[in-house]
């Protein structure tokens, strides 16, 4: 069963590999290898056991919130059960079977490489621990995995109703947050080397499954065979208690979906002069509130913004509660940039109605700005309030304006820029998540957002520097104006995008791929390559050039020279003994981006050149046949 | 060919006289040729039914020919309006329905035709009386009146992409496979509807793969194959004596499978 599922999966990657799906593979698959390469580094880190012991398990607990969190943002696995609901397979053998189908993958293959950091561990104490630790390895790589594919079978499940939708946000809202500030522990890592981490955070983190293979390891180390067994046991135990539970999941939806209704014919028909900018602005709001996936985007944001400034207080840091609104604003705009993706190919009415392109981008951006402003500014006033220093104002009001006009802006270019396709919204009514891979998406609008911000931010920053309260205070209108200017410019050339490109996003969400468009041969080579190709191209270049230069070459020769001024320059704050690997790291980083970048290049060249050989044969080809008098 | 009409020319004619035409319109896909400059001319007042195999290129061309794919080469013109040249008054001619596309989902029919209504510049008043007599036709009120698009079955979705495209009052409809897995009711009231769209001056382009559909509704015909249009004309004339679907098969110049191997089958 097995074999043939692997099969099938890797038939249908090889023909979808080419499209943007693979220029994420790519991008995804390079930071995760240097994550994995930061967990390995981990396990040789010069400290006491017991603490290399915690930081592995909260690394690895880090690894199994990001495998849960997967199915969230990377839509639909490759295979899925309902594929094969008429087939006269066993569940639990057909759940064995998409196991091993989902063993196969980037993702899995990344956090393979990151639990070798498991043998590097025991490697620390001899032979018997290293035999312990391949077993374990195996556990806990399957029951990630697992855990994983069920995250996505629950989340699938509850979306479907508004209700569970707003359930499933919360919870995505807290694992990110908790999977993110699992960070701080390691900005505080000189300390933790040294002291380790408080006993009842240590036995916290000990308690989770994803830590029990270390937690064998460990024992087996000092002799303690009870402790070796019993958590590997346990593992393997969970391990099938999971795949009995998911066989039995993959029977038919068990959960209704429960229907919303509209309005009646009167309230329908109401407020029906107000002009075409009103009309897009009353069907988003009624879209927003009615639809599942929506009600969870509207949720997700200030779930995320509100415990990622509650968190902090659990260590008396109140410094995240006056960004809160930012913060809110922020996520809104990441987590909505998808909105012409997620209406499908409902587009065609508004390329057939005359002239609607700018009351479309327009009516979608009012409301936006409707649901999220209010939100956000009640949020940062609040939390400048709960904080109590009013020397934060501007800064928070400063971020909050230049984020929210930024972002309102910025979501409909984005929006039209990167539609990811997905399937149409009434085709996949009974399971909300299957949509296309947003999270290159998502890096994109976050990215785009926080520079809108910095002019605001700037400007605070410098008035505090030069210690000028008047220039602190004009940040607050500067975010204003960079706010309302980007929201109105970019608006303008969300509609001029709209208006130039109308007929290609159409096809592109009802084929679910670009066309390519036509070739000549004065071409370059940069225009001419698929939008993907070079996203990937400029995106490696920059991950190159920032990899190679401040954070490799640079530290390196302060490194060398002895004269070390750490500013920004990440591998220089790690422990000393951390500091060479991750300079390698670093270089290996940018080298591996440039080859990159160099290689896209050069393929997408010679794939040029091929191409324009064919058209000429082509066009050769018919002058000759209608050279050919026909009789 | 015997059936083929006589081509009218791209530059003599009276072109302003065809409600719908299509001039050369020409698409490929890679190394596909979908449509390969394929000609129509639909006739003021005219049923006209557009035929052809899955794949023969028909949902492709007419999506060019409307304004929701651009073409390789070629134009097309809507009583003279040319679609990619002057949208905006084109658009104002003719309604359409595409086949399997998306709506606003999460509106209730009224709800969408009312959006449509304002979008189109319509007033108040005529948008809701419009909008209450096209579902009151369409058996979209009573039970349906608060459902959603997206709960909507096939048959109530084609009704209610029937009723966007004739809200605006169009003279012309361009509909694509209107009656694809439509149920019989749905699709003799949509029936119903069209003749008289067209008893009343109207012009209605459809495509479809079902013949006896077509020669039921349709005065003049035209077959797609392979990108190609290969017989425009009349329909008696194309059929000639046979049925539509004879001459269809002929046409075509497919042979019909179905007729080999598969012998383990219910043995």
């Amino acid at each position: 069963m097995a074999g043939v599922l692997i099969r099938m999966k890797l038939t249908v990657l090889r023909h979808t590999i080419a499209g943007p799906r693979a220029t994420w593979m790519l991008t995804g698959g390079l930071v995760g290898l240097a994550l994995a390469a930061g967990t390995i580094a981990l396990a040789t880190a010069d400290a006491a056991p017991g603490t290399v012991l915690d930081l592995l398990a909260v690394t690895f607990a880090i690894w199994a919130f990001g495998w849960m969190l997967g199915p969230a943002f990377g839509g639909d696995p490759v295979l899925r059960a309902e594929q094969f609901a008429l087939e006269p397979v066993p569940r639990t053998r057909l759940a064995l079977g998409l196991l091993g189908a989902a063993f196969v993958g980037v993702t899995t293959a990344v956090t393979l490489v990151a639990f070798t950091a498991l043998i590097v561990y025991a490697a620390r104490f001899g032979v018997l621990p290293v035999i312990v630790s391949v077993p374990g390895l195996v556990l806990q790589l399957t029951l990630v995995v697992l855990l994983s594919r069920l995250a996505g079978r629950f989340f699938g499940a509850l979306s479907r109703s508004r209700s569970g939708a707003a359930v499933t946000a919360l919870i995505t809202a807290t694992m990110m947050v908790l999977s993110q500030s699992g960070w701080v522990v390691f900005i505080a890592l000189d300390v933790v080397l040294e002291t380790g981490f408080s006993p009842t955070f240590s036995l916290v983190v000990r308690l989770l499954p994803s830590s029990w293979a270390v937690l064998a390891v460990e024992a087996s180390a000092r002799g303690d065979w009870l402790w070796t067994l019993l958590p590997l046991a346990g593992l393997a135990v969970l391990v099938v208690l999971l795949v009995l539970f998911w066989g039995r999941l993959l029977g038919p939806r068990r959960l209704a979906r429960p229907v919303v209704r509209g309005s009646s014919a009167q309230a329908a028909a109401r407020r029906a002069d107000r002009g075409p900018v009103s009309a897009v602005y009353v069907k988003e709001v009624r879209t927003w509130l009615r639809d599942p996936l929506r009600v969870q985007s509207l949720v997700v944001a200030p779930a995320f913004a509100i415990l990622s400034g509650l968190l902090p207080l659990l260590f008396d840091a109140t410094a995240f509660l006056p960004f809160v609104g930012a913060i809110t604003a922020l996520m809104a705009s990441v987590t909505c940039a998808n909105l012409y993706g997620q209406d499908g190919t409902a587009l065609w009415l508004t390329l057939l109605l005359p002239g609607t392109e700018t009351a479309d981008v327009r009516g979608r951006q009012l409301a936006w700005l409707t649901l999220f402003g209010p939100l956000s500014i009640a949020l940062t006033v609040l939390g400048v309030l709960l904080h109590g220093d009013p020397a934060l104002w501007p800064w928070a009001l400063a971020a909050t304006f230049s984020l929210l006009g930024g972002g309102g802006g910025l979501l409909l270019v984005v929006a039209i820029d990167q539609l990811v396709p997905g399937p149409d919204p009434h085709k996949n009514k009974n399971s909300p998540l299957d949509h296309g891979d947003v999270t290159g998406q998502a890096f994109v609008m976050l990215l785009l957002a926080l520079s809108v911000a910095t002019p605001a931010l700037g400007t605070v920053l410098a008035g505090e520097l030069l210690d000028q309260p008047l220039l602190v205070w004009a940040g607050v209108p500067v975010g204003l104006f960079v706010g309302a200017l980007s929201y109105w410019l970019l608006g303008a050339a969300a509609v001029k995008k709209l208006i130039a490109r109308g007929p290609e996003l159409l096809y592109l969400m009802r084929a679910g791929k670009e066309h390519e468009g036509q070739v000549g041969a004065e071409t370059a080579v940069l225009k001419a390559m698929p939008r993907h190709r070079r996203g990937l191209l400029w995106t490696s270049f920059f991950i190159g050039c920032i990899a190679l230069f401040p954070q490799g070459l640079v530290p390196l020769g302060m490194k060398l020279s002895g004269d070390i001024a750490k500013v920004w320059f990440f591998p220089l704050y790690l422990p000393d003994g951390l500091q060479w690997p991750a300079i390698a790291l670093m270089l290996v980083l940018g080298l591996a981006a440039f080859a990159l970048s160099g290689w896209v290049y050069l393929t997408e060249t010679r794939r040029l050149r091929e191409k324009l050989a064919r058209k000429a044969a082509e066009r050769a080809e018919r002058v000759a046949a209608e050279a050919v008098p026909v009789g | 060919m015997s059936a083929v009409q006589p081509q009218v020319d791209d530059t003599g004619g009276t072109p302003e006289t065809a409600a719908f035409r299509l001039l050369g319109l020409h698409k490929v896909f890679g190394e596909y040729t979908a449509v390969d400059r394929v000609d129509l001319t639909v006739a003021p007042g005219s049923f006209y039914g557009l035929v052809g195999p899955n794949g023969a290129g028909k949902t492709t061309a007419l999506s060019m020919a409307v304004g929701l794919l651009r073409p390789d080469e070629g134009r097309s013109l809507v009583f003279g309006v040319d679609v990619w040249e002057d949208p905006l008054s084109a658009r104002k001619l003719m309604g359409v329905l595409p086949d399997g596309l998306a709506l606003p989902e999460r509106l209730t029919g009224r709800e969408l035709l009312t959006y449509l209504g304002q979008l189109r510049g319509l007033d108040a008043k005529t948008t809701a009386d419009r909008a209450e007599e096209l579902l009151h036709v369409m058996e979209l009120t009573g039970d349906a009146e608060r459902t959603l698009v997206v709960d909507y079955s096939t048959g109530m979705r084609k009704k209610i992409g029937l009723a966007t495209a004739l809200l605006h009052g169009p003279r012309l409809l361009v509909l694509d496979e209107p009656f694809e897995a439509v149920d019989p009711v749905s699709a003799a009231t949509i029936k119903r509807i069209l003749n008289r769209f067209v008893g009343g001056g109207g012009s209605v382009l459809l495509s479809s793969h079902v013949m006896a559909l077509v020669e039921q509704l349709c005065d003049t015909v035209a077959v797609m194959a392979r990108g190609r249009v290969v017989a425009e004309g009349p329909l008696a004339e194309v059929r000639g004596a046979t049925t539509l679907e004879e001459t269809f098969v002929e046409l075509v110049g497919v042979r019909v499978g179905g007729g080999e191997g598969l012998s383990w089958l219910a043995s």
